[in-house]
Order: C-alpha cells, then structure tokens, then sequence
C-alpha cells in the first residue's frame, strides 16, 4: 500500500509541487512582506522572491535507509518557510542538512542531488563547513543553553572567533537580546546562570545566541514544541520581526503556529515533498489530497 | 438489554473481601514484602556494619582503645627509654662523628669532578685513556694523601661512642627487660593467678647510677673535642697545593664547612653537659615523633624509629608521578573515544583499555622488575636520561601504576563526557564552532567535576596499590634528597602499604611495630576515605550544575 502511494507521489512531483509562477532564478528584488493581511499581490510578490537555498534532487540516507527522496525546491530570501508533515517525513533531516548538521552523526550520507546556497555547492568538499554553520544558524527544538551565563551564552559565538573585545561583546549582548525580545527580562542579570531562566526564555536566549553571530539564514527546528502558549506566541512575534533581516525556515508539527508566522509552506510525507506553496494556499486550497487530509486532521 | 461479559478473575474474592485483607503473613507479624524489604535492606546495610567494624579494629589496633597500651603510648615509652638509658647522649656525640663523615664524602665528590676534568683535560691533548688516568691520578696524590686524614680527626669520639654505646644499649635491655616482667606480673594479676604474679620478680634500674658513667665521660669527651676542633683547624691549614679553579672553589667550600663545624662543636658540648636523662617528655612526643620523624627503622641495634614520613612521602612522589602520567592520557583517550574515535575504533579501544584493568597487579609488578626497570636503565645508557643508580625506583613504580590508573580514569571520564547532553554539542557546532573549541569550551567544562572525581578515584586506586610498589619501588626507607631535582623521580622509596605488606608477617601481635603497620594503616584508610568523599562531593555538584 504505503509504496503504491509513494511511487504515486514522485511522479506528480515535478509537475505539481511548485506554484509555476515561481521561477528557479534569482532576482536582485528584495521583498519585505508585511505580515498581517495577505493579499493576492503579496502572494505574488513573495513566491516571485529571490532564492537563497536552491534544493535539487536530494537523496538522503540514513546507513542503508533512504530518508529523503527527490527533494527539489527553492526557498526564498528574507521569507520564513515553514516545513510540516507528519513525525518521520523528513522534515528535520531536510532542515538540518542545510547547515550540515547531520555531519555530526554517523553513517549519513548525501545520495544524489545537492543544496547550494547563493549558488555555492554546501556539500562540496571545498566548502568551509564552520564558516557555513556561522551563516546558517539553528534554533532546535528543546532550548539547549550552554551551562554559563546569559552573557556567555550570547558571545560564545563571537569568542569561538577570537572576539574579545569587551565593547563588541557587551554592544552584540543588548543588540541580540533586543532582538529576541528577551533583553527587558534579562538586563539585570545577565551574568547568572541562563539555566535559571524559564523554558521560553531559555529558547529565546537560543534564539538570540543565533543570530549574535549575524547568519543569513536561521533555521528552526521545530523551536515551540516544549513551550507553553504564552511563550509560543512570543517567539512567533520573534519570528515576525527577524524576517526583516533573515531568512527563516522553521520545521513545525503545529499547523496553526505554520499558518501563522510562515509565508511559504512545504508538506512533506515518507521522505517525499508532497507540495510547496504560499502559506495560505496550502491552508485553503491545496492541491493535493495527502496535503489537504493532513491539514484537516485526517491522518498525522 | 445485552448481556453482561463474563469477567474471569484469577482472584475470585468479592471485591471487599480481596482489597480488604493485606498480604498473608510468612513470619508471624511479617507480610511477604516486609520479609522482602527486610532482606535487602540488611545486605544494604551490611556494609555499612563492616565497614564500621574495619574502622574500629584499625583504630583498636593502632591507636589501642586505651592510648596508653596503643601505639603513641608505647612510642612514647620508647622514646622515654631513649632518653632513661642514654642512647640520646650518646646519639649526640654520634651527630658529631656523622657531620665529619659528611665532609670525607664532600671532598670524595670534588675529587671525583676534578678527575673527571683532568681526563678531559689529558684526551684533549690527545692521550689515550689509560695515560690521562695514570695522570690524573698522579696529580691528585697530594690531594688524596690530605683527604686520606680527614677521617682520623675523629677518632677520639669514635672511641668514646663505642665505649658508652656499650653502656647505654645494657642500660636500655635492663629497662626493657623490666618493662616485660611488669608487663607479665600485670597479665598474671588480671587473670587473678596471683601465686604466678608473686614469682615475677624484678629490681628497678638505677637510673641515677646507669646514666653515671656518661657523666663521668664528659671530662674526656671535652678534651676529645678540643682535640677534634684543634686537628680540624690545623688539617684545613695543609690543604694540597691547587691544580684549577674548580679545585680552588671547592676547597674553599671544604674549608667553610670545616669552620662551620669547629664553630658547632662548643655547642654540642654544651648540649652533652646539660643533658638530663630524667628530662620530662612532653606527653605529646609519640604523636610528634611518628608524623615528623624522617626515620622508619625497625629491628635496630640501636634505636626503632617509626616516622611515616619518608613512607608517605614515598607514596605521594609515586601517586604523583602515575597521575602526572594516568591523566592526561586517561582524559585524553576518555575525550578522543567519546568525542572523535570512530565506532571501530571505539569497539576496539574502549575494551583494551577496561581489559587493563583485569590483569593482576603482581603480573605487572613482574613486568616492572624484568622489562620496565631494565628499560629505564637502557635509555639512561642510551643517554636518554641522565644517569641513576637504582633500577627499581619512583618511576618504575609510578608508571606502572600509572598503567593501572588509565582505566579508572578513562571509564570514569568517558562517562562523564557521555553526560554532557548531545544538545551542547550541537548548538556549539551550529554555531561554527570546530571540534577542539567545542572540546575545549563546552564539552570539558560540562564534565569537568566528573573528570575531576575520575582523577581523584585514580589516585584513590594508586595510593592503595600494594603488590607493583613493593615489586618495584626499591624497597628503601628514606626520604630521597632534594638536592638530587629532577632525579629524585629515580630514588628508590619505600611505600606505606608496601611497608604493611612486608612488615606486618614478622611483626609479634601487639608489639610497637604491629601498632605503628596499624597506624600507617588507618592513615591509608583516612587518605583514601577522603578522597572517595570528595570524589562524591564532585559528582554531586556536577549533576546539579547539568539540571
């Protein structure tokens, strides 16, 4: 049943996944896309941004299994992406080879296809892996501060490249945590322990930990699955105001959080991109029936 | 109306019936569960009792339930009888006789530079060996010739030493001798055989009378001390003519030593005329003697000494020696497994390493005696390292101690590295981090109290090792000079639990020498309690600070 379905899905990928109007090249127009209304022209504007991430025909493989199938997708400058699909569906694996985080475990490898990032190869033996992890950025799903301080925390990053300049680090200190909201809460005591804070805290401080070391692209893994509402809608307002500055792709099992803070969303099912489009098209109308199941809660 | 499903229970009770009663009793009053809590509560609690019980009978043993009868108290009475029967005086006259030795073996040394400088001398003018050695040691004649006298100016006092040493040792083995008859007629008295108590006998020493001849001695030592310091000044007034500055330097040293020495000898005197053999002893003197006497000497002619000292310095030179060399790369192999190592490697490296530790401890003190000694020795004659006399020594012992420490330490430091949560690792990684600086600045300081308890019960495992050190140590009781700098690491040391091991077999129950094994005994169990205490401290914080 399960590869009927499958081998049912590939073929009508290439056709129907991507909106046409969606082109492969980049343009040098940079979209600032206001978050509250979505129009019609704002859809436009958004699927017509300029490409960061260029996703071709990626295979993924877990040792002898196969995790990824054929991703091929772009994913738009200054835009947050949102990934969903059920647990599985390879959502995460595809968020985390964007930074080359699964390197760290053994036995993954890259079957076929590639990602290049403003047209670099990433999995090209040339590619400076650490300059790589500093451009893209991760949150990941629990807060995982460092056992220092807050202050700490936020400068590791710079430290890691021979910053010690008391005046930078204090001035990316403020500057990130403004960023991430979590300055007001923190600002008398920035050199106790961050394991003191509260869980929402904990993942803005990871938040703004990222983006002191000023990546391009954040990506997101899944930030909000431990918090409590009053915190998920904090680091979703979060989200709303970084995309001023950086691309986001965020991966979440919470449809309503993806239709909320995200422009653009895929679906993802079995290691499969099952459809990609902008945000409110997915959730009013999509093309596929796998898509529109599990976005109505039929089956995940 | 369906039918209702019928419910097959194992327990056919009615429900209040079944909720009602508690578990039959197997003892009466005990349920199955009390039987069972019982029962593994009192092996918990087992150990606690032995270990209760192992504390006492050290502290019965060493320090004696009654301190009179235990080891400060009979170290107390042997120091006394030190004192009663004159060997103290005798001992001074002795510190005389050693200091001169002490300037034979100086000017011994600077023959020996100065002839190994004339042999340099005769090959660079192209002499064969045996030439420049017929030369040098025709031109050292004068200077052996003067040396040759040094060791009669004390001849006086080793005559008056042995004489009184005669005297004193009687004077020590009828005090003892009394000490053992009141000891006896105790025992007989407390076992209520009093017509056997009766036939004990003994007459008190005459202290007054025994000490009386050192007393009467004291005109001829004082003439034989101005004769010593007379000789001195007149044998530094015929010093051999000067070959080189080098000899010029030492001799001069010589001389200053010798005029240092004439200077002390009033004082001496002084200290033999106002000695007083009924001098009180401090109550306290056994307890300063066995901490702070550098001798540990047992079945002496003379005098038994029992000094930790140079037994504790022995084990802390090789404790350190072994961690200097066990931590870094117990830590280092702990690191590189977890952190770096391939899983085929890591499915190689980790059981070597744990096999380590299954192999006997006298095997490997076989391998220290015939491989690692000799080895050591080679690589000085290779000259590798600068030269040592002793193949067995704090090296020896410490690097197979440290050998037996790496597995401790590796274990307990992969363990704690593998508690670092994976998410510190990934978020250091994210934020482009390389592997030394995730290493370096998240993964060891998260596990740094574990590493730090690993070390401490490494050093835990090397301070109690008894088998390698006893094979290979040396065997020598003594505090290795400190003049020696860096070659103090190839002296031979003896250790306290080598010492335990070697020692206790022939020593009579109950005696001075079984209590003071007893005493480095319960000092090892004190050292080795308080480090597992603070190893367990260590471990706590660092699971707090984890949350």
């Amino acid at each position: 049943m399960v590869t009927t379905k499958a081998s049912l899905m590939s073929q009508t990928q290439p056709t129907t996944m991507m909106d046409e109007s969606i082109p492969t090249t980049q343009t040098t127009e940079v979209v600032h896309t206001p978050v509250a209304t979505p129009s019609a022209s704002d859809k436009a504007a958004r699927l017509n941004a300029p490409t960061i991430i260029d996703i071709n025909n990626v295979d993924f493989y877990y040792g002898q299994s196969k995790a990824l199938h054929g991703i091929n997708f772009p994913i738009k400058e200054k835009l947050v992406t949102a990934f969903i699909g059920p647990s599985g569906c390879g959502k995460s694996t595809l968020l985390r080879c964007l930074n080359r985080m699964n390197d760290l475990v053994d036995g993954t490898r890259i079957g076929a296809g590639s990602i290049k990032i403003s047209g670099v190869d990433i999995y090209d033996p040339s590619v400076d892996v650490i300059e790589l992890r500093k451009r893209v950025g991760m949150v990941f799903q629990k807060s995982n501060p460092f056992p220092k301080s807050i202050y700490e925390n936020i400068v590791y990053g710079l430290r890691l490249q021979g910053i010690n300049n008391k005046g930078r680090l204090d001035e990316t200190v403020e500057r990130s945590l403004r960023g991430a909201a979590l300055w007001e809460e923190v600002r008398d005591r920035l050199h106790t322990s961050a394991l003191g804070l509260s869980g929402g805290q904990q993942q803005r401080l990871c938040i703004a930990r990222a983006i002191a070391v000023e990546p391009e692209i954040i990506l997101m893994d899944e930030p909000c699955s431990a918090l409590d509402p009053i915190a998920t809608v904090k680091v979703e307002e979060l989200i709303h105001q970084l995309k001023q500055d950086y691309t986001i792709v965020i991966v979440t099992h919470n449809m309503q959080q993806a239709g909320r803070c995200s422009d653009i969303t895929a679906f993802f099912y079995m290691g499969r991109l099952i459809e990609i489009d902008a945000t409110e098209k997915i959730f009013t109308n999509p093309t596929q029936k796998q898509t529109e199941d599990y976005i109505s809660g039929r089956f995940g | 109306m369906a039918e209702p499903t019928q419910i097959r229970r194992v327990d056919q009770r009615p429900l209040k019936e079944a909720i009602s009663t508690r578990g039959r009793s197997v003892i009466p009053g005990l349920t199955k569960d009390d039987v069972i809590k019982y029962f593994f509560g009192a092996n918990a609690w087992i150990s606690i009792v032995v270990l209760g019980l192992i504390m006492l009978s050290l502290y019965g043993q060493s320090i004696g339930l009654n301190p009179v009868d235990g080891f400060f108290g009979q170290n107390y009475r042997n120091l006394l009888i030190y004192r009663q029967a004159g060997l103290e005086f005798v001992d001074i006259i002795k510190k005389e006789t050693s200091d001169l030795d002490q300037l034979s073996s100086y000017l011994s040394a600077a023959r020996l530079e100065e002839l190994k400088h004339l042999l340099a001398e005769g090959k660079k003018q192209g002499k064969t060996e045996d030439e420049a050695m017929v030369e040098a040691n025709a031109a050292l004649a004068a200077y052996d010739d003067y040396a040759s006298k040094l060791g009669s100016q004390g001849n006086g006092l080793d005559g008056i030493v042995s004489n009184l040493g005669e005297t004193v040792t009687a004077t020590r083995d009828a005090i003892k001798n009394v000490e053992d008859r009141k000891a006896e007629k105790q025992l007989y008295l407390r076992s209520g055989k009093k017509d056997l108590a009766d036939k004990v006998t003994y007459q008190e020493v005459d202290l007054v009378a025994a000490t009386q001849p050192l007393k009467d001695a004291l005109p001829l030592i004082h003439d034989a001390n101005a004769k010593f310091s007379a000789g001195l000044v007149n044998f530094i007034s015929q010093s051999p003519p000067v070959l080189d500055d080098a000899m010029k330097n030492h001799l001069a040293g010589f001389e200053g030593r010798v005029r240092a020495l004439v200077v002390a000898i009033p004082a001496y005197q002084n200290q033999l005329e106002t000695w007083d053999f009924n001098k009180p002893l401090p109550w306290y003197a056994g307890i300063i003697d066995f901490f702070f006497n550098t001798n540990w000497l047992t079945a002496s002619q003379w005098q038994n000494y029992y000094g930790i000292l140079p037994l504790l310095v022995g084990s802390t030179l090789i404790s350190m020696v072994a961690l200097a060399i066990a931590v870094p790369l117990g830590v280092g192999a702990g690191i590189y497994i977890n952190q770096i190592a391939t899983p085929w490697e890591q499915n190689i490296v980790k059981p070597a390493i744990e096999f380590i530790s299954a192999i006997p401890s006298v095997v490997l003190g076989f391998f220290g005696v015939a491989v690692l000694g000799e080895f050591l020795r080679q690589l000085s004659r290779w000259g590798v390292l600068p030269p040592f006399s002793e193949r067995l020594n704090i090296m020896t012992a410490g690097i197979l101690l440290a050998f037996m420490a790496v597995p401790t330490i590796f274990t307990l430091t992969e363990d704690a590295i593998n508690n670092v949560p994976r998410a510190f690792k990934e978020a250091s990684y994210a934020l482009g981090a390389n592997r030394l600086q995730t290493i370096w600045r998240i993964i060891l300081p998260a596990s740094l109290s574990g590493v730090i308890s690993a070390v401490l019960l490494g050093f835990g495992r090397v301070i109690g090792e008894t088998m390698v050190v006893l094979l290979c140590a040396g065997n020598s009781i003594s505090i290795p000079p400190l003049s020696k700098g860096l070659m103090i690491l190839f002296q031979p040391v003896h250790t306290m639990t080598g010492i335990i091991a070697q020692e206790l077999g022939e020593a009579e129950n109950g005696s001075i020498e079984w209590r003071a094994l007893f005493m480095v005994g319960l000092l090892l169990f004190i050292i080795s309690l308080v480090i597992n205490f603070l190893a367990q401290r260590v471990v706590h914080r660092f699971k707090i600070s984890i949350g």
